[in-house]
């Protein structure tokens, strides 16, 4: 390794790689947008009717533009995340794992580095397509720059305690005969209770302050509400849970990435 | 009649063998099982939450949706605990590995649905059949058409697995068009089709024939009505039959992958 590159460097370089292999397959990412419309499709109607039959000029704070939006948003948050915890899966399972631990990387960091730019690539793919159905369907909503650079600030945080928390699962392989349910419950529990399909404040009002310490919603609801909605102290709030989340979670990983590595058995040539 | 009891008999074997060889990764499967059943769950309370707020969505109340659900799983469900490889079909048509399905006497197709059970599958099915006895509470009339009903969406959803998958005859490797239709399939199948206007109510009785799941067998199971019943049924009749005429009429085109297989 060259002395001029930097430890920031190196993850810098990992993340840009990966997003560049990704820009590499963008037919593969453009045929799974069609997921995307679909998805967007039906809640369009749902919400359509639903606004309707209510009589409601906004429901949960919310008119029927902003809520297409919001879905747009959550949807594109939620489809863009890739496979980090199966892919931890097979590197425990293969051994793999032990590899890396001979490169001058932390494994932790590398995952993260490598999905932050791959995720980065996939957000703006559904992203575009989102904001494109939203548009043909309801129109713009109306946005200011502040609330924009809000939401870009947020929204790298959501992406690092969404990687975490599926990183962690990923290292439950060191001890479960499989993965896969807990990734199944994870990603549902992200989609419902992070507010992806119904906004927090359209929950029953004894759930709403619990369901917002979650960091479900700082993943999900946080970043999609402000966006459609901007607003400085909702800002600092969502951005004061996501610190608190990344703080926990990472600790968590190292806690656990540290007893993992023990188990970790290296034979052969 | 001979060969359809000899068919089943087979079917009944093959799951035997398949639950056998899942059962071999014990923790693997049962872990499978218990999430697919949590994740229908959490479904269902999205929707209890949606008509806690607003009771009715175009006539259709919290139990209509929750028969949806119910119904439209343990179909999957049922369809993919016996037939798992209907949703690897387009992956075996490209990478030429029929051929080992070749040399059995018995006919192709059913021979290779046959060929693989998903564990996830069985969560679905016991879901679907749990659930709408706890939370629907049928009398014994609409339960024993819930079941016939299921029956027919299970072969629908193979119908449909089998038409999508064969299009890898025609197309090439269309695994991702394949996965991509069936997800659309899926996903409107699980809400209410009266949501639907227009075009889009068009295409869920052709292209995606989900009213075949999302409405016919909802309003059957309402009005205990054979003859919405029967549409279902009729719907899932011409999806497997078109399946089926396009799997064999593209099968002319198969090419070998001349991979050497053996199958434990």
């Amino acid at each position: 390794m060259s002395s001029g590159i930097t430890v920031a460097d190196k993850y810098w370089w990992i993340s840009l790689t990966s997003a560049k292999s990704n820009l590499a397959y963008l037919a593969e990412i453009g045929s799974r947008v069609f997921f995307l419309g679909v998805i967007l499709y039906i809640f369009l109607r749902l919400w359509q009717v639903t606004y309707s039959e209510t009589g409601s000029q906004t429901l949960g704070g919310l008119s029927l533009p902003q809520m297409l939006w919001y879905l747009a948003i959550t949807e594109s948050i939620i489809l863009s995340g890739p496979r980090v915890a199966q892919s931890v899966d097979q590197d425990v399972r293969t051994g793999a794992i032990s590899i890396h631990f001979i490169r001058p990387l932390s494994y932790p960091l590398y995952c993260l580095f490598n999905t932050l730019g791959e995720r980065a690539v996939r957000f703006f793919v559904n992203m575009s397509v989102g904001a494109l159905i939203s548009v043909v369907f309801v129109g713009f909503v109306p946005m200011n720059w502040l609330g924009f650079f809000c939401f870009l600030t947020v929204l790298p945080l959501a992406f690092v305690i969404d990687f975490l928390g599926n990183f962690l699962i990923g290292l439950a392989a060191f001890w479960l005969e499989d993965t896969n349910g807990l990734v199944l419950i994870y990603s549902r529990m992200t989609m419902i209770l992070g507010g992806m399909l119904i906004p927090l404040e359209l929950f029953p009002d004894s759930w709403q302050a619990t369901l917002k310490m979650l960091p479900f919603s700082a993943v999900v609801y946080g970043p999609a509400r402000l966006f459609v909605s901007p607003d400085l102290a909702f800002y600092q709030d969502i951005l004061f849970r996501q610190v608190v989340a990344c703080i926990f979670f990472a600790l968590a990983v190292a806690f656990v990435f540290r007893i993992a590595s023990r188990r970790v058995f290296a034979n052969g040539g | 009649m001979r060969t359809l009891v000899n068919y089943l008999k087979l079917a009944a074997a093959y799951t035997r063998l398949n639950l056998d060889a899942q059962l071999e990764y014990r923790g693997a499967f049962y872990s499978q099982v218990v999430a697919m059943f949590i994740n229908n769950c959490i479904w269902v309370w999205f929707w209890v939450l949606f008509f806690g707020r607003f009771k009715v969505l175009r006539g259709w109340d919290i139990n209509d949706v929750v028969t949806l659900w119910c119904i439209a799983a343990s179909g999957f469900g049922l369809a993919h605990t016996v037939c798992g490889n209907a949703l690897q079909l387009a992956v075996l048509i490209a990478r030429g590995q029929l051929d080992v399905w070749m040399l059995y006497p018995r006919a192709l197709l059913p021979h290779i649905l046959l060929g693989r059970m998903s564990a996830t599958a069985w969560g679905d099915a016991i879901f679907g059949y749990i659930v709408y006895l706890i939370f629907v509470k049928p009398d014994l009339p609409h339960f024993a058409l819930f079941v016939a009903l299921t029956v027919s969406i299970a072969f629908l959803f193979v119908g449909f697995s089998i038409f999508t998958g064969s299009l890898t005859f025609f197309l090439g490797n269309s695994e991702s068009l394949a996965e991509q239709w069936r997800y659309a399939m899926i996903t409107f199948s699980t809400y209410p089709a009266t949501l639907f206007e227009g075009a889009v109510k068009i295409l869920l009785y052709t292209l995606i024939p989900a009213v075949f799941v999302s409405y016919y067998p909802i309003i059957a199971l309402r009005q205990l009505s054979l003859s919405h019943a029967l549409i279902a049924v009729a719907g899932s009749a011409a999806v497997v039959a078109a399946g089926v005429f396009v799997f064999y009429y593209g099968l002319r085109r198969y090419e070998s992958g001349n991979l050497m297989e053996m199958r434990g």
